[in-house]
């Protein structure tokens, strides 16, 4: 009886050693970071990428003379700018919108460019704006026709070169970001951002 | 010993040619590492906003003043125009700039004696008003005697009352579009021209020698159906018999309506037929008198047999006869 319980003890010890070994390669931490923090841990874009982009672009966007010469010839008022298409040619997904949503942003907040829903955001407005012609109230109708027109159109793309040789890596990103005079098809600001990283991966490190 | 030495050497050799094919570290130094921080949008935002609203401030007063002066001396029409952002002739510089909505900053102003030129500061980004994209604006003793827009058939001028109407800038834009088509049926890309002709004609419906050129196009095109149906047309609109051979303009345009009847038989007798292929060459068209200028109205019984003629001088002749 005594042999029989000293056996069944040992089991359930090595049973909870088992059952705590596994609990402990669960160990999942999370922690809350300061945004603007730099943080690179594979190497690939991330958001480190688009802020350093968005900031670029937004310096640059705000130094050029395209706004100034605008708001002079037109007595003050600011241009309109109308977000086109961002082309991704890279192999890695990098999303755009996380950029270009900054320099939106930017756009608005500073009130030196105005700016209209794109392509794909006016659609959901003008079927609101169609709804309300038949339900809404006269007084609080939404008129047709009072669209604002855009003067420049906003365009980029992505592009990445790689070079790689054993476990070192060099990636390259350039991005380039214009706006194009929707009239006269001239681009009057072209800006420009280039990121260069080192990924070195060795077997041993300290 | 001996042995000892070979494996020494060879060991040395191999870590020799290892370190020749090692990995080229790159030494450069990094720009940003982990835990460095980036600039704030924010502070970026804030100052360029600073930035802008101070220069907009100074435009906007700018601009208020010269709207006070331009408004505080308009009378009727003037007024009006103003209000509706029209640059209209007899306006002051303030006035032309209120209608315009700009200040002093959109314009290069030159002044000689009495005559003044205001020409947009920026290429590109030239002052607007309810019309179109301004060019110039010329002054004669500070009041405003033409004003020059951009459109897109070229630079049209704007220096009497006729000019500002409705018509008088379809009128500037038909005549912009044939000069245009003309140009293309120089170069002999005849759709082009034919096209032009035809959106001419949407705006200068009056203008029967306009009717008589798409006839002539589309003649030379293959299309003799349309052609004739233009044709016809051409000779309908003109009252025959109201045309006396006086002057030269006249005894083209008799000429030319001579030609547009003699080439009416021709397709008439073509279409009666089955209508060629595009590939096979087109019908010939009627030869020019020999001074046609001077050539009297009387209708011109050409055989048809007889009527080869190069095309560029017929068209010669329906835009002298314009």
């Amino acid at each position: 009886m005594t042999f029989l319980s000293t056996v069944a003890l040992r089991r359930v010890a090595a049973l909870g050693l088992a059952a705590v070994s596994l609990a402990a390669c669960n160990n999942k931490r999370v922690t809350r970071m300061d945004p603007a923090r730099v943080t690179d841990l594979s190497g690939r874009w991330n958001d480190v990428d688009s802020k350093l982009v968005a900031n670029a672009l937004i310096e640059q966007t705000f130094g050029g003379p395209w706004t100034t010469q605008y708001t002079a010839s037109h007595g003050g008022t600011s241009p309109t700018v109308i977000v086109g298409t961002f082309r991704n040619r890279t192999m890695e997904h990098v999303p755009i919108g996380t950029f270009v949503k900054d320099l939106e942003r930017a756009y608005v907040n500073s009130g030196r460019v105005r700016l209209v829903a794109s392509r794909d955001e006016r659609t959901e407005m003008r079927d609101e704006r169609e709804d309300q012609q038949v339900n809404a109230s006269a007084e609080s109708r939404a008129r047709i026709g009072k669209e604002s027109g855009a003067n420049y159109m906003l365009q980029g793309d992505v592009q990445a070169i790689e070079d790689a040789e054993g476990r070192e890596k060099i990636v390259f990103y350039q991005i380039d970001a214009f706006l194009v005079d929707l009239e006269s098809n001239q681009k009057v600001w072209i800006g420009q951002h280039k990121i260069k990283k080192y990924i070195d991966r060795r077997r041993v490190g300290w | 010993m001996h042995t000892t030495l070979k494996v020494t050497m060879l060991l040395s050799a191999g870590l020799a040619l290892a370190a020749c094919n090692g990995p080229r570290r790159v030494q450069a130094r990094p720009i940003m590492e982990n835990g460095d921080r980036t600039e704030s949008q924010d502070r970026m935002i804030a100052r360029a906003a600073a930035e802008g609203n101070s220069g907009t401030a100074r435009l906007t007063r700018s601009r208020d003043s010269v709207y006070t002066r331009a408004v505080a001396s308009c009378r009727g029409t003037i007024c009006a125009s103003i209000v509706k952002g029209e640059i209209s002739l007899g306006m002051t510089p303030e006035q032309a700039m209120a209608a315009t909505r700009t200040s002093p900053a959109a314009w290069t102003v030159r002044e000689s004696r009495d005559a003044t030129v205001m020409v947009p500061r920026y290429l590109g980004n030239s002052p607007r008003d309810a019309t179109g994209e301004v060019v110039m604006v010329q002054f004669d003793d500070k009041r405003l005697n033409a004003v020059s827009y951009r459109e897109t058939q070229g630079i049209r001028v704007v220096s009497s009352a006729s000019d500002t109407t409705t018509d008088g800038r379809a009128k500037a834009m038909a005549d912009a579009l044939i000069r245009e088509g003309d140009q293309f049926n120089a170069a002999g890309d005849r759709a082009r021209a034919l096209d032009r002709y035809d959106r001419a004609l949407a705006l200068k419906a009056d203008d029967i020698m306009l009717e008589y050129k798409i006839a002539t196009m589309l003649d030379l095109q293959l299309r003799p159906v349309e052609a004739q149906i233009r044709y016809q047309r051409f000779l309908q609109e003109l009252e025959i018999e109201q045309i006396e051979a006086r002057g030269d303009a006249n005894a083209k345009l008799a000429d030319a309506i001579a030609r547009a009847q003699q080439r009416l038989i021709v397709l008439e007798r073509q279409t009666s037929v089955p209508v060629p292929s595009p590939d096979a060459n087109p019908a010939p068209l009627p030869r020019p008198a020999a001074d046609s200028t001077r050539a009297p109205v009387t209708p011109v019984k050409v055989p048809v047999d007889s009527t080869k003629v190069p095309v560029d001088s017929l068209l010669a002749h329906a835009a002298a006869a314009r």
